[in-house]
């Protein structure tokens, strides 16, 4: 059985994992990033850049790849306070996008959490499971869009051909 | 299948977590404990038929460990952490 579905392999993205207390971290980053969200697994935005709450005290920054040094500079990694840490991880993490009217029915077989609508927000963003491997998972334009780690992407992708085949 | 509620992310499916054994006794104190203190706490586990304390760790979620209450007998999580949604 073939699903109406398009995906696409997006490739990696500037991502920085930010942990140590809301406070501590929002005063080192200051205007470089977006508002800090205040729900558990939301997503905030602001020119281009995202920040995901994923975890107690733990948030990940998305941009688009030639942001990253232009970020890194700002962020400063190297130099922050030692009751903080701001790490680059952009390459550990390979984004896919599953868009389609059957784009749900993907994410069903893939994913056990309820992705529809009702429960699962545009500014949703979670880790969770996407064909048994930890994947961090938020709505994009008319689907999903998900990361997994970079290494597994190769699988990730014939799994997702041989959906569309 | 459980749900198992994490107290950062809610109810999430049990495929998501990791178990951590049930909660044992607090350490003794290696100096003041006699043999058999020391014997029971390195080996004995609370294994009772009904709710049990046990560790588990939301390793493909948001990383939290944390402890719950489940009943052995009828896999019901009869106390949730603090401060679970």
């Amino acid at each position: 059985m073939s699903y109406d579905v398009t995906f696409q392999r997006c490739g990696i993205s500037a991502l920085f994992d930010l942990k140590g207390a809301v406070d501590a971290v929002e005063a080192w980053v200051g205007d470089a990033l977006p508002d800090f969200p205040d729900r558990p697994n939301y997503r905030t935005g602001k020119d281009g850049k995202e920040l995901f709450f994923i975890g107690r005290d733990h948030w990940l920054a998305r941009a688009p790849l030639e942001q990253e040094v232009a970020l890194e500079a700002r962020l400063k990694p190297t130099d922050c306070p030692v009751d903080i840490s701001i790490v680059r991880v952009s390459d550990t993490t390979t984004f896919f996008r599953v868009t389609g009217p059957d784009a749900g029915e993907i994410l069903a077989i893939a994913c056990p959490l309820d992705l529809h609508d009702s429960m699962f927000d545009a500014e949703a963003v979670t880790y969770t499971e996407v064909f048994g491997l930890k994947a961090l998972v938020m709505r994009c334009k008319d689907g999903i869009e998900f990361g997994v780690e970079q290494s597994f992407a190769d699988m990730i992708e014939e799994y997702l051909s041989r959906a569309t085949a | 299948m459980l749900l198992i509620p994490c107290p950062f992310c809610g109810k999430r499916n049990e495929s998501e977590f990791i178990y951590g054994g049930p909660v044992g006794a607090d350490r003794p104190d290696p100096n003041a404990a006699t043999d058999q203190e020391w014997v029971e706490y390195l080996t004995v586990m609370p294994n009772p038929l009904g709710p049990v304390q046990e560790n588990w760790w939301h390793a493909r979620g948001c990383g939290d460990w944390f402890t719950i209450w489940r009943d052995t007998r009828t896999h019901d999580i009869v106390e949730a952490p603090d401060g679970t949604k």
